[in-house]
């Protein structure tokens, strides 16, 4: 186990690199310039090549690149452009409140698509089967600016139970990760659904059937413990991507998250500063999918599976 | 994580109580589209709530009635200009405290502008200081020291020129020239301005809580020279989105709603019975107006560009898109700016337009392209959509071509952006803010109008060192014929009114002088 | 949002075609919410070619005197800002979406697939470059990357395609992979093997034909995937550009009047909620008709 752990962990090495390298080839050709980009509207020549030189943003790209590459072996990835702080405390200090969002989206997620899973695989076909799986697609079917907009105009503006926008408590992160769990809702509802029925197919059920367990206990005392072992699995990689995917809710809700700053980045043209929420969610997504291949050799060394990314 | 929770309550706490409506202390709720990235103006070109409420400057822009200005005495209690446009003396105001507690001198002038051109500090508004003598050496690393800076004694500082440039003291005005400590910044070094702990000013407010992306917060400061302000304190909250502003203000979060953040909602307030008397509304120093680039084809030929005049319907535009807030403007200044009278009118004349585009060898029309940046608020991209309706009637056949900001500001420096729609506003009142910035050698090139008329340039060098304002004013108005009709190096649409929407409980709610969003809000109050 | 079909390889390569094909149209027929959103989606495909003929009104015609007009008999769904019809606006939003939904998800199934018989059936190095390859693409926050492309290359539908199928092959490669993998060592491949057939022929007789019913529930599942997708990036500016009537672009802009006329923005949100369940709930139906596993 541990050196499948750590053959996949130098196996991603070079995926990071990966990733860093197009990157900053990417960012080379796209047009746009970070100085002129701070200065808007008032952008004069002189100004943008002199903060430019004194940036050291005109030296040669793979001068720039490396420069990076050993700044983030030693821990360091630069300081951003735009915002003129240093890239790590500036994750750090957003990381916590993408996690919590992702959190509570997550167990959302889990409450919506659990339950579902297991009533629609038990009244397999009936019409509760279909209103559930109906119920967590439909989470996924909602583009996430639309449904947050629709219910920040209800539960903030008419009915006023929920604050509309900002990370200030709990109540806060109600309407973000309802809107943000129910979009992924959908996906454990259908892996609930699908290993709960290939469970219940086995012999050992069968028997205990035969046996004359009723149909309840049969559910709760033998399928369900076997049937939740790729949904738990999952939800490694769900939280992962969970995490990167929040961006447009943390937008319109204000969160000042991981998403928000990555955007901004882009944005900005602000090349630490991407490079630097970029490498943190990959490594992310990374850490999340070994995480859950590892649970699932542990539980069960049969399954295979992906689940890809979330919504945007 | 459970920490994370815990604070998060914790400060949700301490939040309710101060986002709760029914609070003892005068707290006024704005808010701003973006995170400011600094208290510290001279690393900003756009950000100036902070610097304008944080600092003072040696001379202030008051704002003395809609849409006027006076130069009044700020941090400098009186000033002398010399004869020849040189010198330029300041008298400091005596025991004037820094938040600190340190007390202001002219040492700590000619530091703050010393730190402005010290190449290390990598500032962006340098060109206020352009014509200070000795900036550019300072600049270029040639030189320790400014020569044109000069402490004569503890409350006196001297400004030399390398030439007169009529428009200084309006600039020494504008949010850049910020006044600093010197001890206390010199000892930030390049965290100043970052965090609360590490900005310190003269101004009414001080920066109390700074959460980057989220908000920042000011309290009064008691001990401010002019006297307490009235607000105790000041929440502005980073809010992106405007639909969700609009909520906010709705259920009465923030207090000030910036109908420029949405200009979609003007009727929409101005119908509200809510609303409607809530509106503060005021005349912007500053001219809405299509760009056009000469060097792209076929703008090069000046009667595409006269018949790209007189295809745009600006009244329609007006009326319709801005609900009639606003009046058309048929030169380079707006109504409001010193020197401004009414230019000779641009004609809506479509079919004349048609005979123009013949002329110029397009007797079947032509087509154009315009650019639009994808985060900027719909009413560019609305206008688009307008002119691309109303320009098909003279013969253009309009493209439209939406890019993201980074690469919208690389284009147009580069001088090869297409045509597209902006606003100005007035950063000091002075025409030189105008046709420096548009139509001067430099100014033409980097904005991508490429008008080559050296007339032009020389006139707009001419005029920045003139005295005698009547005549400097006369040459302004000559210079504005000349680029809207003569060369037709630009479609000027109209000036609008900038409103607000704001709750009940603010009062004296003034528009700053030049519209801009970003104002001082030391006479502001809040009242139940 | 991409679900892996989990097809279970042994049973499908012995099923013979047109069984498989009666067997599947059975299995989907018996389920009511495939057949209802197959409808919603040949309604959707109808409205989108007949767009010119059948919707009241000419989408982009600008008439400032009629902005905001309640729905009526005339304006079913009212007007926009523009005075525009909001109803006409949406049916030609459908082609875009449809356009959207179908275009990418079939380039990143061929070039995910290519990849994916590739890498299984050669391995070895090609195996392992392709598949850091695809982990960076899946590991690579793809709101971001899309982005990228969207303002390397400019803001209009084409670039949207190959956003998209940046964004979406590696996940296609990734299943055909193991299919790949698993196929390789069953008897009828090295059957062929051992009569002499190339490796080019191999792959593309013997091994594609095998992976096309994954294929198949990986499209249909990929279409909301990517409409999804389009209405996210014309939400956030970098999409379809206007006067172009795209679901995502009509929300935005149409979220501005919400107050004044809540159905310009609500009535293309109900379009893409409908849609892409409909296009999950074909999927869906086809998943569970291809896949044997599922079958009492």
């Amino acid at each position: 186990m541990l050196m499948f752990a750590i053959r996949r962990i130098l196996v991603s090495i070079p995926v990071l690199i990966g990733i860093t390298a197009i990157l900053f080839v990417m960012l080379n050709v796209i047009p746009g310039d970070p100085v002129a980009l701070l200065m808007k509207e008032h952008a004069s020549p002189e100004v943008i090549a002199r903060v430019t030189a004194q940036m050291h943003l005109d030296d040669p790209l793979w001068t720039r690149y490396f420069r990076f590459l050993s700044g983030a072996l030693q821990g360091d990835l630069g300081t951003s452009i735009k915002l003129n702080r240093s890239v790590t405390s500036l994750i750090m200090k957003a990381f916590p409140n993408t996690l919590y969002l992702a959190a509570c989206a997550a167990v959302v997620s889990w409450i919506i698509g659990i339950p579902a899973g297991i009533l629609s695989a038990v009244r397999r076909d009936s019409f509760i089967d279909r209103f559930f799986m109906g119920f967590s697609l439909l989470g996924v079917s909602m583009p996430i600016f639309w449904s947050a907009l629709l219910m920040q105009y209800i539960f903030a503006l008419k009915l006023k139970w929920l604050p509309v926008s900002g990370f200030y408590g709990f109540e806060y992160v109600i309407m973000p990760a309802i809107v943000l769990g129910w979009s992924s809702a959908g996906v454990i509802a259908r892996l609930t659904r699908s290993s709960l029925l290939e469970v219940m197919r086995h012999d050992y059920i069968r028997t205990a059937r035969a046996k004359g367990l009723r149909e309840v206990g049969v559910i709760s005392g033998h399928a369900l413990k076997n049937a939740l072992i790729p949904v738990v699995t999952i939800m490694a990689i769900q939280i992962a991507s969970l995490l990167s995917g929040a961006v447009i809710t943390e937008a319109i809700f204000g969160i000042p998250g991981v998403g928000r700053i990555s955007i901004n980045a882009i944005q900005a043209r602000d090349m630490p500063l991407l490079q630097g929420s970029v490498l943190f969610a990959t490594v992310l997504v990374i850490l999340g999918n070994l995480v859950a291949d590892i649970l699932y050799s542990i539980l069960d060394p049969r399954i295979r599976s992906q689940m890809g990314r979330g919504k945007p | 994580m459970k920490n994370k929770v815990r604070l998060l309550l914790a400060s949700g706490i301490a939040s309710l109580a101060l986002m709760s409506p029914a609070i003892a202390d005068q707290m006024l709720r704005i808010s701003y589209t973006d995170d400011p990235k600094s208290a510290d103006v001279q690393m900003t070109t756009d950000y100036y709530t902070l610097p304008l409420n944080v600092y003072d400057r040696l001379i202030e822009a008051e704002t003395t009635g809609p849409g006027t200005s006076a130069l009044v005495p700020g941090l400098a209690e009186s000033w002398e200009v010399s004869d020849d446009g040189l010198v330029y003396t300041f008298h400091l105001r005596q025991g004037v405290k820094f938040h600190d507690g340190a007390e202001l001198t002219a040492d700590d002038v000619v530091y703050t502008f010393d730190r402005m051109l010290n190449p290390e500090t990598r500032a962006l508004g340098t060109d206020i200081l352009n014509f200070v003598a000795g900036a550019q050496d300072r600049l270029d690393g040639k030189a320790d020291t400014v020569t044109g800076l000069n402490a004569i004694d503890k409350y006196t500082v001297q400004l030399t020129l390398s030439q007169p440039y009529a428009a200084f003291l309006a600039l020494m005005a504008s949010p850049q020239a910020s006044i600093y400590n010197r001890a206390f910044t010199e000892a930030a070094g390049d965290q100043f301005g970052l965090t609360p702990e590490t900005t310190n000013g003269t101004g009414p407010f001080i920066l109390q809580s700074y959460e980057l992306n989220d908000s920042q917060m000011l309290v009064a400061n008691k001990d401010y020279f002019r006297g307490a302000p009235k607000l105790d304190r000041i929440l502005i909250r980073v809010i992106s989105d405007s639909e969700t502003l609009r909520l906010l203000f709705e259920t009465d979060e923030i207090d000030v709603f910036d109908m420029d953040y949405a200009s979609s909602q003007t009727p929409y307030f101005y119908a509200s019975d809510t609303w409607k008397d809530q509106i503060r509304s005021g005349p912007r120093v500053g001219m809405y107006y299509y760009h056009i680039n000469q060097a792209i084809k076929p703008f090069d030929d000046v009667r595409v560009r006269k018949a790209f005049q007189m295809a745009i319907n600006r009244e329609q535009i007006l009326e319709k898109n801005f609900y009639g807030k606003g009046q058309l403007e048929n030169g380079v200044m707006p109504r409001g700016l010193s020197c401004y009278e009414p230019a000779t009118p641009i004609e809506y004349n479509p079919a004349k337009a048609k005979e123009l585009l013949a002329e110029a060898g397009y007797p079947d029309g032509v087509e154009i392209t315009l650019a639009q940046v994808s985060s900027w608020s719909s009413k560019w991209s609305d206008m688009n959509q307008i002119i691309q309706a109303q320009a098909a009637e003279a013969g253009f056949t309009v493209k439209i071509k939406t890019m993201d900001e980074a690469a919208y500001f690389a284009q147009r420096k580069a001088g090869a952006i297409d045509a597209y729609t902006q606003s100005w506003s007035a950063d000091f009142n002075d025409p030189d803010n105008f046709f420096y910035t548009f139509f001067s050698e430099p100014g033409t090139k980097v904005r991508a109008f490429n008008n080559m008329d050296q007339e032009v340039f020389d006139g707009i060098e001419k005029a920045r060192s003139m005295t005698d304002p009547e005549a400097r004013c006369a040459l302004y108005r000559e210079l504005g014929e000349r680029i809207v009709q003569t060369d037709a190096a630009w479609v000027p649409l109209f000036s609008l009114d900038h409103s607000y929407v704001v709750q009940p409980r603010v009062k004296n709610f003034v528009v700053p002088w030049n519209g801009w969003s970003d104002m001082n809000y030391y006479k502001m109050e809040i009242a139940e | 949002m991409t679900v892996s079909p989990d097809l279970n390889v042994d049973t499908v390569e012995e099923i013979q075609e047109a069984s498989l094909l009666r067997d599947t149209m059975r299995a989907f027929a018996r389920n009511r919410m495939a057949l209802l959103g197959l409808v919603f989606v040949a309604l959707l495909v109808f409205l989108a070619i007949f767009a010119p003929i059948v919707s009241p009104h000419d989408p982009y015609r600008m008439a400032l005197d009629e902005q905001f007009l309640p729905p009526s008999t005339t304006y079913w769904l009212g007007t926009d800002n523009f005075g525009r019809d909001v109803l006409t606006r949406i049916i030609y939003g459908a082609r875009i979406s449809l356009v959207v939904g179908i275009v990418p998800s079939l380039i990143s199934l061929i070039i995910g697939t290519f990849m994916g018989v590739l890498s299984g059936y050669i391995g070895g190095k090609v195996d392992f470059v392709i598949m850091r390859l695809a982990d960076m693409m899946i590991a690579f926050p793809s709101l971001l990357l899309a982005m990228v492309v969207m303002y390397t290359l400019g803001a209009n539908l084409f670039n949207i395609f190959v956003a998209l199928a940046l964004v979406g092959w590696a996940g296609v490669a990734r299943v055909v992979r193991s299919q790949t993998l698993a196929l390789k060592e069953k008897e009828f491949i090295e059957a062929a093997h051992a009569n002499g057939a190339s490796r080019v022929t191999i792959m593309f007789r013997h091994i594609f034909p095998n992976v096309v019913p994954t294929l198949i529930v990986l499209f249909s599942l990929s279409i909301p995937d990517a409409i999804m997708w389009e209405s996210s990036l014309s939400f956030l500016g970098v999409g379809v550009q206007p006067p172009e009537a795209s679901w995502g672009l009509l929300v935005s802009r149409g979220k501005e009047y919400l107050f004044q006329a809540p159905v310009v923005a609500i009535a293309p949100g109900v379009a893409i909620l409908l849609t892409v369940l409909a296009f999950n709930f074909v999927g869906d139906g086809l998943r569970d008709a291809l896949d044997p596993s599922m079958k009492d």
